[in-house]
Formats: structure tokens, sequence, C-alpha cells
């Protein structure tokens, strides 16, 4: 398999140009257990007040930001860095060297999205699933063999709804060179921490259907909490299908758009 | 120190800024989302009934106020004083004959006029929507201002000896990352800070961050009264005391041993 070997090459890339920054890794170390600290304790502090809200217990929400930290984590292990350098600030659409990755006999989308990783962030990776294990010790039941097994495809189609939406938005800076749509993208993420029957009925519509960070994060918790139906299971995957092909269409076409830049 | 001078680069920085709306559009878009996020779960907490006092309408108009309160004093000079250091750009500042705090102090007024054109229209459209209730206590508006303005000097000088700190070290990231957290979960974004647990509540009270965000809007909406108003203001005056000494300090120390690097 040509591209399991390319992958494994830009990992081995990653990690030697990590190794030149050092101090960056304690600075990782840091930001990560801030981000994990602020969000159990923001919890924390919810329930301090309430006892449930809308259903959801603290081991329940717990949960969903365990989901929530693991697929940011994946994100930021590789898909967010690849488009980042095509699509983000000076990257490559921008600074007009996108001419020498289309010159490579490899296909582009692969390429856009598996080039560079930041290996640091499988500490992220940990810790997110780090606190889904402890959510699920908390929530005291056992669960079935099921109840994993759907688990794993729904969050599966999370991962592949957030890459989706994120490789749309690149192929949308063809368009619109200078644009930060991931920077509009990661305003509604955030929303992302917390289960959609928290916010009010409008929002609620627009997470599910428009921006669907529903499906991402409260689903998989759903199925972790064992109350997932199985039409939500089917949709999700349904959704992350549409979600994948309408992407790569708007990559594809967009991609067709780019002449070039020049200093 | 030379006025004329210091006005007419705040007229040329602000006129430039307004090129760039659309970036900082989003940026201030994005700093919105945190609170907004709060806004909802807390309305949808109290629900029918109230929290501490708070009901929905009141949990609304709360964080309707510290996003405005949250804009209007953000530090932006943590960002941008370190990259000036760190590019070599101070050069020319120490070259003009004013003071580089009028550089500062330009970008200063002409980011917060660029974000208010954003801001200020959302948020009155988002009270049309969201119906805040609020009951201004007799004589908190004329707390509120002196309140305000000294959260504004106070995030201001404490944003910018912490940036100055780029002087020594390449990366003071980790301090800014520190500071973001505690910023969230005591400048009562997370929760207003009389709904904090007594742990956090005590060092949100004795710590800065409450007095650069959240101060003014209790003040305003009555929650801090008689002996805790005047307490809130004597810890707010002393932080900005110690902030602008630690500046000045910094500042004196720091300049001397500076030497810029790149061309």
């Amino acid at each position: 398999m040509l591209y399991l070997r390319l992958i494994r090459r830009f990992i081995a890339i990653s990690i030697h140009e990590m190794a030149a920054y050092r101090s960056n890794f304690w600075i990782s170390v840091l930001n990560a257990l801030l981000e994990l600290g602020a969000g159990v304790l923001a919890l924390v502090i919810l329930f301090e007040q309430v006892e449930t809200l809308n259903g959801w217990t603290l081991p329940g929400v717990l949960a969903l930001l365990g989901v929530y930290l693991t697929l940011g984590a994946l994100r930021a292990l590789f898909i967010g860095p690849s488009l980042e350098a095509l699509a983000g600030m000076d990257g490559e659409v921008w600074s007009g060297k996108l001419d020498f990755t289309l010159v490579r006999p490899v296909d582009v989308q692969f390429l856009a999205s598996f080039r560079t990783w930041r290996p640091l962030k499988l500490l992220d990776l940990a810790l997110g699933l780090g606190v889904l294990f402890i959510a699920v010790a908390q929530l005291g039941h056992s669960l079935t063999f099921a109840d994993v097994l759907s688990f794993v495809i729904v969050l599966a189609a999370g991962l592949l709804i957030l890459y989706a939406i994120l490789l749309a938005f690149a192929g949308l800076v063809f368009w619109s060179p200078g644009f930060l749509f991931t920077w509009l993208f990661d305003a509604f993420f955030q929303m992302a921490r917390y289960p959609v029957g928290f916010y009010p009925g409008w929002l609620r519509l627009v997470l599910t259907w428009v921006i669907p960070v529903a499906v991402m994060t409260t689903i998989p918790a759903q199925a972790l909490l064992g109350d997932l139906s199985p039409l939500s299971l089917l949709s999700s995957l349904l959704v992350a299908l549409i979600f994948l092909a309408g992407a790569t269409a708007i990559f594809l076409t967009g991609l067709r758009r780019y002449a070039s830049a020049s200093s | 120190m030379n006025f004329r001078g210091g006005w007419a680069l705040i007229r040329a920085t602000w006129l430039s800024w307004l090129q760039y709306r659309s970036f900082f559009f989003l940026l201030a878009f994005g700093w919105m989302i945190p609170p907004l996020i709060y806004l909802f779960v807390w309305s949808t907490a109290a629900g029918e009934g109230s929290i501490g006092g708070l009901t929905r309408g009141g949990f609304v108009a709360y964080y309707l106020l510290l996003i405005l309160v949250n804009q209007l004093t953000y530090a932006q000079t943590n960002w941008t004083v370190g990259d000036i250091i760190r590019y070599g750009g101070m050069n020319k500042q120490l070259l003009r004959p004013l003071a580089p705090i009028f550089d500062t102090l330009s970008s200063e007024i002409a980011g917060k006029v660029v974000y208010m054109l954003f801001v200020i229209p959302l948020t009155a459209l988002l009270a049309l929507l969201l119906r805040p209730e609020l009951h201004i206590a007799p004589g908190a508006g004329g707390a509120f201002i002196p309140a305000l303005m000294m959260a504004w000097a106070l995030r201001f000088f404490w944003g910018y000896w912490l940036a100055l700190l780029a002087f020594w070290s390449a990366r003071a990231d980790a301090l800014l990352a520190l500071q973001d957290t505690l910023t969230f979960l005591l400048a009562g974004q997370v929760a207003p800070v009389m709904l904090l647990p007594g742990g956090i509540r005590a060092l949100a009270t004795v710590l800065p961050f409450r007095y650069m965000i959240s101060f003014p809007v209790e003040v305003l909406m009555g929650q801090v009264q008689g002996r805790a108003l005047w307490q809130g203001f004597a810890w707010q005056a002393g932080w900005l005391a110690v902030a602008v000494i630690l500046f000045a300090l910094v500042w004196r120390a720091g300049v001397r041993q500076y030497a810029a690097v790149g061309g």
C-alpha cells in the first residue's frame, strides 16, 4: 500500500521536525492539561447548581467532554495542520506554493489531508480517551458489546463529518483566498462541548442539520449512555457520507479554479 | 510628550485597521462564542425558575453585558507587542520621537473601534432575540463607569507587562495560556462569580482576572453591593497599581537589554 507507506514517512518527517523544538513539548503538555482542567471544572461548576439538565447528569456530560477532547485531538494530530498548510494563513493557496504539490504523482486530496502531523497531540488524545474511560466508569452501568460497537461507529462518523467540513472549508479558500473559514468553524465547534439539548430550539436545529456538531459529540455520548436509537445511528452514517461526498466535490471543484500566484 | 504626533499615529493606525475589517470581525466573533455558549447553558439551566437569584432573562443580560465588556477591555497587546519585539519591529518604534506606548495605544483604540462596529449591532440583535431582563440598581450606573475604566486599564497594563516578557524569552506563551485559562474560570465567563463554589470564588476575589472583565457587569447588575462593592474597588485599584508598577519595571529593564534580530 503506497498510501500507508507515505503516511508512515509523513509521520517520521514530522517527528524529526518536532524534535528541533524541544521547549514546545512542555508548553504543549501545559496546554493539554489546562484545557482538560478548565473543561472538567466548567462541568463541575454547572452541576454544583443543578442536579440534571435536560436529562443529562454529570457523568454523561463528562463522557461527552471525552468525545469532544478525543475528536479535537485527532483533528489537531493531522487533519488540522495538513489542511492549514494548504488553506490557512500563508498557506499554499495564498502563497502559490500549491504548484509544487500539484505536480507530485500522488492524489492531491490525500496529500492535503495527511501531510503534516503533530505527534505531540497524541498526549491530548490520551487525555481525551482517559476522560472517556473515567466517565464510563462513573456511569455505573456496564456496557454491552453492542453499545461499544455502535459508539465506535458513530464516533467514526463524527470524525468523518469533522474532516469533511474542514475539507470543504479548505476548498472554499480557492474562491476567497485570505478568508479564514476554519476560524468560523472553530467558533461553532466549541459548542460541541455540551449536548445540543442545552441550547435553544433554533440553535439546536442549526447544530444538527447545518453544521452538525451535534452528530459529532452528542450522538456518540448517547451511544455510551446506552440510549442511542437505531435511527440516530443510521442517520449519523448517512450525514457523514453526504458530507464527505459534498466536501470532496467542493474541494475538487475549487482545485480546478486554482490559478497559482506569484510574487 | 508629543501629543500631536501621537494623535496622527492613532488616526493612521485606525485607518489601516479598517482595511482588515473582515479579519477583525472574525476575531471578534470567535471571542464572543465562549460567553455565548455559557449564556445558553445557564439560561437553559435556569429554565422557568432561577439559580442564585438569576432568572433566564437575568443570565441573558449578564452574559450580553459580559460580551460587551470583554470586547472593550480585551488585551490585544498580549500578542501584538510580543510579536513586534520578537520580529525586531521595536527598532522603528524606539527611534521615533514618541514613546512606544503611543503605538500600542493607537492600535488599542483602532482595534476597539473596529471590533465595536461588529459587536454592538450583533449584541443588539441577540438582545432582541433572547429578551434579557436587566434591572439596574439605583446608583449602580455611577459605579459602573469607573469600574469599567479601571477594568480596561488593568487588563491593558497587565497584558502589556506580560507581553514585554518577550524581551527575555522568545516564548512567553506558556504564561499567556495559563492566564487565558484563569480568565476563563475566574473572570465570570464559565459562570457568574457568585455562583462559583467557595474555594474557586475566594480565588476569583483575590486574583486580578475578575476585575478585568466581570466586575463592572456585577456592579451594574447589583450583584455586589455595600461592603463587597468597596472591597471590590479596593482590589481592582490595588491590582491596577501592581500592573502599572510591573509594566514600568519590566519596560525599563527590557529596553535596556533589547537587541533586535533579523532585518
